[in-house]
């Protein structure tokens, strides 16, 4: 913004500086022009009789001395024109390059700051990942082992199952109660008591 | 009760047995004596059972059998509740089996105890008592699968 400004008052300069080149060549030739109206006519009594190659000559010479006044005056302009030029391509290119700068010294700390953060969020989520991770790890090898057991308790358990189931069913075919009798005294005497409290306490 | 039943009737239905041959044996009483006043002839007297002759035995003790005896007698087996337990065994038991069956209950529960014996194949071996209020299980079967825990044991050691 700055130097759209800086550029815009320098060409609104050289824009002025052509124009009042130009105006006062005007004024210089209108001037050239009046003076050649005001000159009295010549008097026949005093005239002066200029030959005619001496009024050449001075013609020639005015037109060379106001060519060269002129181109001098050219030349001076396009010297301060290009010096100005080059310093204002100089500040241009100085403050582009300053102003360039100091956007890229801001992009960048921007950019090192929203990296920084960025680094933080990730190493933040990376953590979270991985106490989740260790957790869901955690948890399924809990839930792995209760199950293992489980499968293991049942298993014994089905096993107890048929295997009590085959041998109750195979002695059911020959079953001796003359061989079992002790067993069951034994078992009802164990029992007694509460058998007896079960009983007595009913009547 | 006064006095003790004999081991032959130890079941609520050898009981009622009991209970209708006395019931049976008063009302021929009543009818035949009816009947010699009127000078009809009496029916024939019925049978009894063994249990209940072992019954009256033993409540008598020895005394004549009266009218009123056997009357009392069977007021005291109709007004009595005894204490009853189910027997379930692998099979019916014999007639010594039951005898120490139903000798342990007496001895060791109470004299005045009912019981009736039912047979259950499935049991394998064992008994299981039933009282009004529990059931013990002595069945191998029981055994054997409260110990399956051990099963699986006993076949990782093997």
């Amino acid at each position: 913004m700055e130097v759209t400004i800086i550029v815009l008052v320098l060409s609104v300069m050289v824009v002025g500086l052509a124009a009042l080149v130009v105006l006062q060549s005007r004024q210089l030739r209108q001037e050239r022009h009046k003076q050649a109206a005001a000159s009295p006519p010549p008097q026949r009594v005093a005239q002066t009789v200029i030959p005619e190659p001496t009024v050449a000559e001075l013609q020639a010479k005015l037109t060379a001395v106001y060519e060269r006044e002129i181109n001098k005056s050219g030349e001076t302009f396009a010297a301060d024109l290009r010096g100005t030029s080059a310093k204002l391509s100089e500040q241009v290119t100085r403050l582009t390059t300053k102003v360039i700068e100091e956007e890229l010294e801001a992009y960048q700390k921007t950019l090192e700051e929203v990296r920084q953060v960025a680094t933080g969020a990730m190493n933040q989520i990376r953590e979270a990942v991985e106490h989740q991770r260790i957790e869901l790890r955690q948890g399924m090898e809990q839930e792995l082992a209760t199950e293992r057991q489980h499968l293991a308790d049942k298993f014994d358990a089905k096993m107890g199952d048929v295997i009590a189931s085959y041998i109750s069913e195979s002695l059911g075919s020959g079953v001796d109660l003359g061989a079992q009798m002790q067993f069951i005294l034994t078992s009802l005497e164990s029992h007694k008591s509460e058998i007896r409290k079960d009983l007595l306490d009913g009547v | 009760m006064a006095f003790e039943l004999p081991p032959a009737v130890y079941s609520a239905q050898l009981l009622e047995s009991v209970i209708y041959d006395l019931e049976q044996y008063l009302e021929w009483h009543r009818q035949s004596s009816v009947k010699q006043k009127v000078g009809a002839k009496p029916a024939a007297e019925p049978s009894h059972s063994a249990e209940t002759a072992q019954v009256i035995k033993i409540y008598l003790q020895g005394q004549v059998a009266t009218v009123a005896a056997l009357e009392a007698l069977l007021g005291e087996l109709k007004a009595v509740s005894l204490p009853e337990v189910h027997i379930t065994l692998a099979a019916l038991p014999n007639h010594a089996q039951r005898e120490a069956l139903v000798a342990w209950f007496r001895a060791n529960i109470t004299p005045h105890i009912l019981i009736t014996f039912v047979a259950d194949r499935n049991l394998g071996g064992g008994v299981v008592v039933r009282t009004p209020n529990h059931v013990f299980d002595f069945t191998w079967k029981q055994q054997l699968l409260a110990g399956r825990s051990h099963i699986a044991e006993i076949v990782k050691r093997v």
